[in-house]
């Protein structure tokens, strides 16, 4: 049998020693009583796990006979190709070659960081724990939540060199078959070097990567990644990223916050009405601004026309460039905040507080009422709970300050107008990006625009498509 | 996609590359108030009222005198005494000096209304004499002159008693059948402008003057009331003067048309007007009912009195400002309302006025 004498050669300790050449840190050891040899990568896998089922056992044997009982058990994997072995001593396991076989024992556990609060989303009340980067960590935090074995995991691997797990979540007789399926086949079908993020991965799976706006939901927090999958969404862990992907999504989504549901209904109705409110001020009262001083002289109220053209006065520049030097510092500044560290960062804001307040205003370079706008208007995007979005929007308001510098209102509302058509045409795994607006789905509203109490949510929402849309019994 | 990109960004920049129509704000003359007169030689005189922005200086104002054609060449000619592009869109009043009033308004009403930029609640204000002096004299304590009479008409208008007339009520009872135009009469009192009466109009032009005494009067005739403060004359039993002033008036007023036998119409005006007595200076105890519905007898009297002298001069001068022919309109079919001339009918009519008052409370004492 030559063939079969090949491949044995192939598998041979020269040949994986070969595989890793140059790889200084692959770790091997020798069994002489016995003639085993085992080769792994010491960071990668579990010392105490290494000790106790392989080392300790390995070293306790005397005779080569020993060696082929303690092989049989389950735990070591027998393996006959070297591309097995090659990716399973990556993949955090141990090959021991004894002198006619080849097993795998599976002793994984990198370094990782612990679980801790999340930074990007974090909450007043409820869960404070996050995702971290290990998959294996992040899928038990959600098994932690739904102990159902409806809970199905779906592995593949991404990325031609890095090869990085990538988990679709989803809920068995929740979820959506057919998006299922539609994920899977695009995330199948990424070809590309290596991915290293959830938000990269979402790009690479999204209906049009051009848009500006995610049609994705992304986020850290295990609380609203298992609400997410309760409700008929799938979701996508990606290891070594503490992103998680959850689809399909609509743009009204990324205006909610899980504490809305912890606290009282009013109150979370309130905050969803002041992000919305947040959404309008961050995307157009700079550009209204804008507008009303270089356009519309007649709009601006008698009581404070006065106190608006005196704060113009000394201002040398037309509005929309005041505007848009105003609104370019706040990013400079917002944009050195998140780079440097803590301690620095505070003294960042404290000297772009003065530079931009009072300073600038003194120096005549704008006018108050243009600080108090671009303050607000910088304010209310970060009350926007998806940063990924906040940033999106932050980055068309500069478009719309340009419109309405140039046509005043009309550019305003053509922006809008715009951003609205475009929007429209937007879809997540196919489903409507506006939903429940467009298409209008009435019955989805108080979960998306208000947050009605708890009996009046019986249903999930229509976008997951769900073949069971009663989430819980009405008891009113 | 690129190419669209591109076509857009070169459209708005072509679209631009000679924009005019922008208008910064601080390199702007806003107009506050407008005055119109007529001169002697028959031309028009506009003085404009505009804030001075500059922080810098004391002025708070600066005053543009034209003497035109037409109201709209006066900006020309403002435009050259002032290196501020002068605009009209902040315009908050317009004064017409009372010999304009009494030549007729509408053209000059109607150039403002012409213009876009010209709201339609810019309050139109008839000045006792010359407009444009009463604009440019100091009063004192109010540095801006325009402004000072602006919320001097808001505040009166708000106690209901002198109207404030816009732009949009004027054109509307204007143009409108069977209604005549009102405006407020202001006065300089020295170092005051004083409210001083309301202007009736016959048409365009204004006839006749209802002096601020018996304001509350035309306004109970006029139409509702609502939180308005009101001061009564009553003769007195024994001949003396008496004065009954109300607080949170409320009135109705509803009017009923007949047709007497002879073809003259006969209207019954009914005002109701409710309210509590602040000040009574008669002999009569408040706390007693007997009394109370005496007074509010007394009270109707007087008003039905006041009221019906009243509508009697308007109907000399011709001035239907009641809206009376309204409601005579409206019992009439189209095409005998149109083949009736009412502003020669009007001075026919029977008036009969019939006023209910009550007395909710004296007061919160006792």
């Amino acid at each position: 049998m030559p063939k079969q004498q090949d491949q044995q050669e192939r598998l041979s300790l020269r040949h994986i020693l070969q595989e890793f050449e140059e790889c200084a840190d692959l770790t091997q050891r020798e069994f002489p009583e016995i003639g085993a040899y085992i080769v792994y990568f010491s960071h990668s896998v579990d010392n105490l796990l290494l000790i106790n089922q392989v080392l300790d056992p390995l070293s306790s044997l005397k005779r080569k006979k020993d060696l082929e009982q303690l092989l049989c058990e389950s735990q070591f994997v027998p393996v006959t190709d070297s591309k097995t072995a090659v990716k399973g001593i990556l993949g955090g396991g141990v090959a021991i070659f004894a002198a006619d076989s080849v097993h795998l024992i599976d002793v994984f556990g990198p370094e990782a960081r612990s679980v801790t609060e999340s930074e990007t989303e974090s909450i007043i009340a409820g869960p404070h724990d996050a995702f971290v980067e290990s998959a294996t960590t992040n899928i038990s935090l959600i098994r932690r939540r739904i102990r159902s074995s409806h809970l199905k995991v779906i592995h593949c691997a991404v990325g031609e060199v890095s090869k990085t797990d990538v988990y679709i979540l989803y809920m068995k007789d929740i979820a959506n078959l057919d998006y299922v399926k539609d994920l899977e086949g695009r995330i199948r079908r990424i070809e590309t070097d290596a991915i290293n993020d959830g938000g990269m991965l979402s790009q690479y799976i999204e209906d049009k990567p051009t848009s500006v706006f995610p049609q994705f939901l992304t986020t850290e927090r295990p609380d609203v990644s298992s609400s997410k999958l309760v409700s008929g969404k799938i979701l996508v862990l990606i290891d070594n990223s503490p992103t998680v992907i959850s689809a399909p999504a609509s743009f009204f989504e990324f205006f909610s916050s899980s504490d809305d549901y912890y606290e009282r209904w009013v109150l979370g109705t309130a905050l969803r009405l002041v992000r919305y409110v947040a959404l309008l001020i961050t995307l157009m009262l700079t550009a209204l601004y804008v507008a009303v001083t270089s356009f519309h002289y007649e709009m601006i109220p008698e009581s404070m026309l006065l106190t608006l053209a005196e704060s113009r006065n000394r201002v040398p520049f037309p509005p929309v460039y005041e505007a848009l030097m105003m609104e370019f510092t706040i990013e400079l500044l917002r944009e050195a905040g998140a780079r440097l560290p803590t301690k620095v960062g505070q003294t960042i804001g404290i000297v772009g507080g003065i530079v931009i307040g009072q300073a600038a205003v003194q120096a005549g370079l704008t006018s108050n009422i243009l600080i108090i706008s671009v303050a607000s208007s910088a304010i209310a995007s970060f009350v926007i709970p998806s940063y990924l979005m906040s940033a999106s929007l932050r980055v068309i308001r500069f478009g719309v300050i340009i419109l309405a510098g140039v046509w005043g209102n009309m550019g305003l509302v053509f922006g809008i107008a715009v951003i609205v058509i475009h929007l429209c045409g937007l879809s997540s795994l196919g489903s409507s990006y506006l939903i429940p607006v467009a298409p209008m789905r009435s019955r989805d509203w108080k979960d998306v625009f208000i947050r009605a109490p708890f009996f009046a949510l019986v249903t999930r929402p229509t976008q997951n498509q769900t073949s069971n849309p009663i989430r819980q019994k009405n008891r009113k | 996609m690129v190419k669209r990109i591109a076509a857009m960004l070169a459209l708005v920049l072509l679209l631009t590359g000679c924009s005019t129509d922008q208008r910064i704000l601080d390199r702007l003359g806003m107009v506050q108030t407008a005055a119109f007169d007529s001169t002697e030689g028959g031309k028009l005189l506009v003085t404009a009222s505009i804030p001075v922005i500059d922080p810098n200086t004391e002025e708070h104002r600066e005053i543009l005198q034209a003497e035109t054609d037409s109201v709209k060449e006066a900006r020309l000619v403002f435009s050259r005494q002032t290196d501020l592009r002068v605009v009209s869109g902040q315009m908050r009043e317009l004064l017409f000096g009372m010999d304009l009033a009494e030549k007729g308004l509408w053209k000059y009403v109607e150039t403002q209304l012409r213009d876009p930029s010209v709201g339609f609640s810019v309050k139109l204000t008839i000045v006792d004499g010359k407009a444009g002096e009463l604009l440019a004299a100091e009063h004192k304590p109010h540095a801006d002159t325009g402004r000072y009479i602006t919320h001097l008409l808001e505040k009166e208008a708000s106690g209901n008693n002198i109207p404030a007339t816009t732009l949009y009520e004027f054109s509307r009872d204007y143009n409108d059948d069977g209604i005549d135009v009102i405006a407020p009469i202001v006065s300089d009192g020295s170092d005051k402008v004083r409210v001083s009466g309301i202007a009736l109009f016959a048409g365009d032009r204004m006839v006749m003057r209802v002096p601020v005494k018996e304001g509350l009067i035309f306004a109970l005739c006029r139409g509702k009331l609502k939180r308005g403060e009101a001061a009564l004359d009553l003769e007195g039993q024994s001949g003396k003067r008496e004065v009954a002033v109300f607080s949170s008036v409320t009135s109705k007023r509803k009017v009923k048309v007949h047709r007497l036998p002879d073809g003259r119409f006969k209207v019954d005006l009914y005002v109701s007007l409710q309210g509590s007595v602040l000040d009574y200076t008669g002999q009569r105890t408040l706390k007693e009912e007997a009394d109370r519905h005496e007074l509010e007898k007394e009270v109707a009297l007087s008003i039905e009195d006041k009221a019906e002298q009243l509508i009697r001069q308007m109907q000399q001068k011709k001035t239907d400002a009641l809206g009376l022919g309204q409601y005579v309109r409206n019992s009439l079919s189209y095409k005998a309302w149109e083949d009736m001339d009412w502003r020669e009918m009007y001075p026919e009519v029977e008036v009969k006025c019939h006023a209910k008052v009550k007395i909710k409370d004296y007061g919160k004492y006792m």
